[in-house]
């Protein structure tokens, strides 16, 4: 068990778990940061993996098909945005919505390009390749974690670094963020807080569908139903807990990957695997405490008690 | 403001006059006063040409939808067979596709309904866990109305023991101990490409953890100890039947750690296992459908797949029920020997076990059939 845990496998399937999560939290803390919510990640997600194999497999490859789908993930983060902007839905009904048509519209979808309803096994599609990194792969360990990972947790990687100066080193960040501040003061000086939160919501939506072209292209290989699995919801806390912060988003996915890759690698061992699968929630629920609970004190010394 | 509300009206009228072409599609119709009553009645007769004279009719009720190349999609095929059989005048039956989401479950028990309220079909079948707690209430409310539940126990002790219900169960313990058997066989053999023979470990991925999917485990324990006491079972639990990476996940970890050969009962997050041996050059058994057959590109990682025949055993229930021979109000149990499972015997299975470990395995389903091998069961009878 132990020898598992030092084992470079056990470091790959941390960052394999990791980062569909992190794309989902940088696409939700992109959102937050504008002022709203983002339930919709689910249901973007489940929407991609399946448009991720079929643009994959209509273009040929995996990188317009990778472009497409992001695309796709822009459309939906519009979508949301009309209906909350424009039409003044409230933005976690209009989310649940699209979660639920994801549910039966990527089905009822494959069923119409591929005349399956479980998986998408008829569909020839192409996943993002794992990248060797030359002479880096020959580092013994190291090599193996840091080098022969897929295409897109590199790209997840680099996302953070981007969303970060992004956020905190463009006019457009920094609009983001006084939108979400105090949408009210932002407009006194001029800014379009309509236009911005468009923005950030098809930010968002284009960030939650990289995480989804994941699942199913690199990941897996294939879309099957309901393949996303509560991952979007997961990254909602990554990103709350991390305080919205593409940085802090990005540790606390990594955190919860670890915790998913551990679970997985204890089914291994006699103990009761009911025990086991409470792990990913039960450090969510202590990460959780540990976050609100250091708030608190933040508050009570600012307060100068 | 009186715009508004002659749209609402005209749209209410259009909705009751659609209500009975949406019954066909599984939308059971919103009971709007008069007309929603009457809609079932009209609804079945409608589009599909009767059968001339009185022959036997079924419905078949999946809480799911064709195309699921398993359960529904066999069960489908069985009574197909039998109508082309018998022809549409003595058997004919139609397929109701439900839907099988959680935004789906809300309409099963009230389509159940209906069609037992239409009186038209000698026998309502339909299957799965899910759907006993309708079925219950639809024999206790309709008892002169003839079903058949397959897949899954129904408490008939639990319910008034009502006597129109036949409820079919398949030994998936039979069938895993099978594969149980195969698996053994493989990871001790050298021959086969990939296989570590040093270690004895053989890997098992279940969906929930519940008294079918460990029945699975049970025959497939005792089909690996039986060939070899030291085989070393390696069981990981997904705790859905959706979650495909995490399956994927939990095989590799199996994988990496001496496993040369699992059997996925996850459903589709069992597609992560199938992943996770293309991944490794290893081996895993498929489930519920011919999955080799199904999944092209990872076919020369499944050596067979186990199947649950729901269309024969619905076949071989109705043909005893015209001759008068089905005993209403018990459950049946087949295995190998009434045709309800077996495991995918083509060219392809030729090809990629030994001809040893098939020989082995022809000898032991003999064994089951003849009653010298008693597989253990998690399901109490």
């Amino acid at each position: 068990m132990l020898e598992s845990l030092l084992s470079p496998e056990f470091f790959n399937a941390i960052l394999r778990a990791t980062t569909p999560i992190l794309f989902a939290a940088l696409a939700s803390s992109v959102a937050s940061k504008a002022g709203i919510t983002n339930m919709a990640l689910e249901g973007i997600m489940l929407f991609s993996a399946l448009f991720g194999v079929i643009f994959s497999a209509m273009t040929g490859n995996f990188f317009t098909g990778l472009l497409l789908t992001m695309v796709i993930g822009g459309l939906i983060g519009w979508f949301l945005a009309f209906f909350v902007l424009n039409l003044k839905t409230d933005e976690i009904l209009a989310a649940v919505a699209i979660n639920l048509i994801a549910t039966g519209g990527t089905v009822l979808l494959m069923l119409a390009v591929s005349g399956d309803r479980g998986s998408s096994t008829s569909i020839a599609s192409f996943s993002a390749p794992r990248i060797v990194i030359p002479l880096i792969d020959k580092i013994p360990f190291l090599g193996e974690i840091i080098s022969g990972q897929n295409l897109m947790t590199y790209l997840a990687i680099l996302a953070v670094i981007i969303m970060h100066l992004f956020m905190y080193k463009t006019p457009l960040g920094l609009k983001i963020r006084a939108v979400g501040e105090n949408k009210n003061a932002a407009e006194s000086v001029g800014i379009s807080s309509r236009k911005i939160q468009y923005i950030a919501l098809i930010l968002s939506g284009v960030l939650a569908s990289m995480g989804g072209f994941f699942m199913s292209g690199g990941y897996m290989n294939m879309f099957t139903k309901d393949m996303s699995a509560g991952r979007g919801y997961i990254a909602l806390a990554a990103s709350a807990m991390g305080g919205n912060t593409p940085i802090g988003a990005s540790l606390v996915s990594l955190l919860f990957g670890a915790a998913q890759a551990l679970a997985n690698m204890m089914q291994l061992t006699d103990i009761p695997h009911e025990l086991i699968q409470m792990i990913p929630y039960l450090t969510t629920l202590i990460g959780l405490g540990v976050y609100s609970y250091s708030n608190m004190k933040r508050r009570q010394k600012l307060a100068g008690k | 403001m009186k715009k508004v509300l002659a749209l609402l009206l005209a749209m209410t009228m259009a909705f009751s006059l659609t209500a009975c072409g949406a019954k066909e599609e599984g939308n059971p119709a919103p009971a709007e006063g008069g007309e929603g009553t009457e809609a079932p009645a009209e609804a079945e007769g409608g589009d599909e040409a009767a059968p001339a004279g009185k022959g036997y009719k079924a419905a078949l009720l999946l809480n799911g939808n064709l195309g699921d190349k398993s359960f529904y999609d066999s069960a489908n095929a069985g009574l197909t067979r039998l109508k082309e059989e018998l022809g549409a005048d003595v058997f004919d039956f139609k397929v109701e596709q439900m839907g099988g989401t959680d935004q789906d479950q809300p309409k099963w028990e009230p389509t159940l309904l209906d069609y037992c309220d239409s009186g038209e079909y000698d026998v309502i079948i339909m299957g799965t866990w899910q759907m006993a707690d309708p079925l219950a209430k639809a024999a206790a409310e309709y008892p002169d109305q003839k079903f058949m539940f397959f897949d899954e126990q129904f408490d008939f002790a639990g319910n008034g023991d009502p006597q129109n219900i036949y409820n079919i169960l398949y030994k998936q313990n039979e069938v895993s101990y099978l594969i149980g058997a195969a698996a053994a066989m493989m990871t001790t053999d050298a021959s086969i490409e990939g296989i570590d023979p040093a270690t004895k470990k053989i890997g098992f991925l279940g969906g929930m953890d519940n008294a079918v999917i460990n029945d699975f485990l049970k025959g497939y324990e005792q089909g690996a100890h039986d060939i070899d006491p030291d085989i070393e079972v390696v069981t990981a639990w997904v705790g859905d039947f959706v979650n495909s990476a995490t399956g994927k996940e939990l095989a590799l970890a199996q994988y990496q750690n001496g496993v040369d050969v699992g059997y996925n009962v996850a459903g589709n997050a069992g597609l992560g296992q199938i992943e996770a041996a293309g991944d490794t050059g290893l081996y895993a058994f498929g489930v519920d459908s011919d999955q080799a057959a199904l999944l092209p590109d990872y076919a020369d990682r499944i050596p067979t797949s186990a199947l649950k025949n729901v269309g024969n055993s619905l076949y071989r229930a109705i043909k005893l029920d015209l001759e008068g021979q089905l005993t209403y109000g018990t459950t049946e149990v087949l295995g190998f020997a009434e045709g309800g499972v077996e495991i995918v015997k083509d060219a392809h299975y030729e090809e990629m076990l030994p001809e040893n470990i098939r020989t082995k395995l022809e000898e032991l389903e003999k064994d089951i059939i003849d009653g010298k091998i008693v597989v253990d069961t998690a399901i109490e009878r």
